[in-house]
């Protein structure tokens, strides 16, 4: 027992630091996954106010964000987001296991980058897109999903995965 | 020209605390020669003074607006009060490293020159903290240099300070938090010194007794602090957020808390010194994987610092080094401390044994719930939040099982079991009682949560057990150990509040045009919008509402406001708050509709002020322990 226990309280802290010294030194490089492109799933939610979402709101180019009022990493993406929805990139929330008080309040609170937040409490349209978290982001293209970033939206992770495809579909529109 | 001497100072500390070092490390299989301490003790002294001389120095460089060093230009601004100028230093990483390193030597400093010049522990002690300080000192000085120019031409004008660090709590919420953590580096030192001499006859626990109580004072203080401040300034709407940073904060607390109760029977008799120890070294090793995880930015945290790999990975390696050497130590000699001596069942002893276990626990589950999204990001690739839920369900059968050992506990004797008969006693009648007031609770509140009332019930369970104690001494002149009540008091009245606050509050989202009246609810009979204006204030614009409030036959009038900042075209959040006894009206105005109306949300939080209330008892009932004649 006493070897034992000497044992884990050497071993328990040197396999915590290999850990975190693997986790620290992964390289950021983002993965190109190979995407395959499939259509927005078919889906019928309200927006946080209340009213329907139409379908053809979702044409052109959409960035489609998951996001929670309880999902801290969301509240760190948030400004990147807002500066983009000032740069004119038009962005559908997809608020995800949330209620929509606290929904609500936590756009008041940070401001809302998006045109308009699809309500989904029990996650339906979530699973349909394979969400597995929040946040998560899909680029649609006339109701097409194109592309996926998993986790927080940062600046290199836009301009690497999304831009080239939307400067490509904006020359094929 | 100030900046080159500043700079110059500490590269002279780091070359003293290197010459201490190394001057020990050579000469130490000589005999030992009393002036080798002595030399060492005054390089170290120096060293130490030279730390905080360019500390000042740099203060210095704050406030006369030199924007020529990097770090001052891109924080700081001519414009900023004085005040903010010399708090700005600690507002990000560098800076606020340094702080962390001037606390280290200001600790360092006192505890060793507090001790005797015969003391066995003094060398070994000293030559811990040496390493310590130096290993921050480098990685300030490599990694995250404060003193870097920008070169060849100076900053005209500072980049300014965030708006949502211009406040008065960061003057005190930073520094109070460092403070503590960095208190801990003494029982870190000195139990290392003691485990590496070997000699386990000598008496450690006194000696370092009051200096963890202050450490523990102050990081209660500045967690406390953080809390008030994330409420009532920066308008985040909560308390507490089991965000990974408050998380890594609490977890040296409760290992801190769970070392003064078990310092108490070590050193009272002689039980249970294995586990001091072991938490004595874990405090500290717990503060540096705080600061690992905060300045890594290795989570995604809203209070993290910029991401940098290289410094997480000296950070790392250091601290793991110097944790790793400790905890191997200790290791190695378990077997030689193990005591004869047995707690007995029942006893005071055994009861604080019980606490390590149950803190021990707690510690463990917030290290799992901050570690494991990082565990499934490195597996799947996938980043998740961890967020309340966990720890709510974690937490209240924890605080349960601590209540009732409390609750059994505040008869206990040392070394003695306690009879069956003061059990049941100390068991039944708080049992009944404070099932009586959760069903009168219930009743008159009609919520039901089963975690919130987990919780009631245990909040109740202390403080109840603690009349009893209390109205036993007032009668029947029965001892009672005022700091030891005072402090768990505190602790029941915290699990009372925060959950009588969990199940009573509420949030209504509100949509007003100026000149509009509405009824919320029964309570709020009337939320009326009496007028907007937009003003101009020195480096913001400000836009501010009229409200008043019918709250429960009381009139209230509230001014929330946003501020849009010149500088960073930052804009934030004024929250209005009238707090009374029982509950707070918070108030935040959002954005304006395209009809002209604007939205409101509007929250009423209860038990609010009980949260710091129980805080403050606890801080007291530490006072009172430290400075009660005969202690122990």
């Amino acid at each position: 027992m006493n070897k034992l226990l000497r044992f884990l309280i050497v071993i328990f802290p040197i396999l915590i630091l290999v850990f975190f010294a693997k986790v620290l030194l992964i390289d950021e490089e983002i993965k190109f996954s190979n995407f395959e492109k499939k259509n927005f799933p078919v889906f019928q939610l309200n927006d946080l106010q209340g009213n329907q979402v139409k379908t053809e709101s979702l044409d052109g180019i959409k960035l489609v964000n998951v996001w929670a009022s309880w999902c801290i990493t969301c509240l760190v993406e948030h400004p990147f987001l807002t500066k983009l929805s000032n740069n004119g990139i038009e962005i559908i929330g997809l608020n995800y296991k949330d209620t929509d008080a606290k929904a609500n309040a936590w756009l008041q609170k940070h401001g809302n980058p998006y045109l308009f937040s699809m309500y989904d409490p029990r996650g339906d349209l979530a699973f349909d897109l394979g969400v597995t978290g929040a946040p998560e982001s899909f680029l649609l293209v006339n109701n097409m999903v194109v592309g996926h970033i998993q986790g927080e939206m940062s600046q290199s992770k836009w301009e690497t995965i999304f831009l080239p495809l939307i400067q490509k579909a904006r020359q094929d529109l | 020209m100030i900046g080159e001497i500043s700079h110059f100072l500490s590269l002279s500390a780091v070359l003293l605390l290197g010459l201490v070092l190394i001057f020990n490390l050579f000469f130490s299989f000589d005999k030992f020669h009393p002036n080798q301490l002595m030399l060492s003790m005054r390089l170290f002294n120096q060293a130490c003074w030279l730390v905080f001389i360019s500390f000042g120095m740099y203060v210095y460089l704050a406030i006369s607006d030199d924007f020529s060093i990097a770090y001052i230009a891109s924080h700081s601004n001519s414009q900023l009060p004085i005040f903010y100028k010399v708090t700005s230093i600690w507002s990000a990483h560098e800076g606020s490293m340094f702080l962390w390193i001037v606390f280290l030597s200001a600790w360092s400093i006192f505890f060793i020159n507090s001790l005797d010049k015969n003391h066995p522990l003094k060398k070994l002690t000293l030559l811990m903290l040496s390493l310590i300080i130096l290993g921050f000192l480098l990685f300030l000085l490599l990694t995250s240099n404060p003193f870097e120019r920008i070169l060849p031409f100076g900053a005209i004008e500072g980049a300014d300070i965030n708006p949502i660090l211009q406040d008065p709590a960061l003057a005190i919420h930073p520094p109070m938090l460092y403070l503590g953590y960095v208190g801990f580096v003494i029982s870190f030192s000195f139990i290392s010194a003691y485990l590496l001499n070997g000699n386990f006859e000598l008496q450690w626990e006194q000696d370092i007794k009051n200096w963890s109580f202050v450490a523990w004072i102050f990081l209660t203080i500045g967690i406390a602090l953080g809390s008030w401040w994330a409420y009532y300034e920066l308008g985040w709407g909560g308390y507490w957020f089991w965000d990974p940073v408050e998380n890594v904060a609490l977890m040296p607390w409760l290992a801190a808390t769970a070392f003064m109760h078990s310092l108490f029977a070590s050193s009272r008799s002689n039980v249970l010194k294995t586990w001091t120890m072991f938490l004595g070294i874990l405090i500290f090793t717990l503060s540096l994987f705080g600061a690992f995880i905060v300045r890594s930015g290795i989570i995604d945290s809203v209070h993290s610092f910029a991401n940098d790999p290289e410094r997480g990975l000296y950070l790392l390696s250091f601290s793991g080094l110097i944790s790793l050497f400790s905890l191997s130590i200790f290791a190695y000699r378990l077997p030689d401390l193990n005591s004869s001596k047995l707690v007995v069942t029942g006893s005071k002893e055994s009861f604080l044994s019980m606490n390590n276990i149950l803190m021990i626990t707690s510690i463990f589950s917030i290290f799992l719930g901050v570690t494991y999204p990082l565990i499934i990001e490195s597996i799947s690739g996938e980043k998740i939040s961890i967020g309340p839920p966990y720890y709510n369900t974690i937490f209240s059968p924890l605080i349960l099982i601590a209540a009732v050992f409390i609750m059994i506990s505040v008869d206990a004797l040392w070394q003695r079991s306690m009879s069956l008969r003061s059990l049941f006693f100390n068991v039944a009648a708080p049992t009944l009682l404070s099932l009586l007031s959760l069903y009168l609770i219930w009743m008159t509140t009609g919520v039901f949560s089963i975690l919130a009332y987990v919780g009631i019930f245990s909040g109740l369970l202390i403080l109840v057990s603690y009349l009893f104690r209390i109205v036993n001494n007032f009668f029947n002149k029965k001892y009672i150990n005022k700091g030891s009540a005072v402090a768990h008091i505190g602790l029941g009245l915290l699990f009372f509040a925060v959950s009588m606050n969990s199940i009573l509050s509420y949030e209504k989202n509100l949509n007003l045009a100026p000149g509009q009246s509405i009824m919320v609810n029964e309570s709020v009979q009337e939320f009326s919008f009496k007028d907007i204006q937009v003003l101009k204030a020195s480096n913001h614009d400000v836009i501010s509402a009229e409200i008043a409030l019918l709250h429960d036959e009381r009139e209230i009038s509230l001014n929330p406001q946003k501020r849009k900042y010149a500088t960073r075209g930052q804009i934030t959040s004024e929250s209005d708050i009238h707090a009374s006894l029982l509950k707070d009206t918070y108030l935040t105005i959002g954005d304006q509709l395209e009809n002209g109306s604007w939205t409101f949300s509007l929250k009423i939080n209860y038990f609010i002020k009980w949260i710091w209330f129980s805080a403050a008892l606890m801080v007291f009932g530490m006072l009172l322990t430290i400075f009660k004649k005969k202690v122990l």
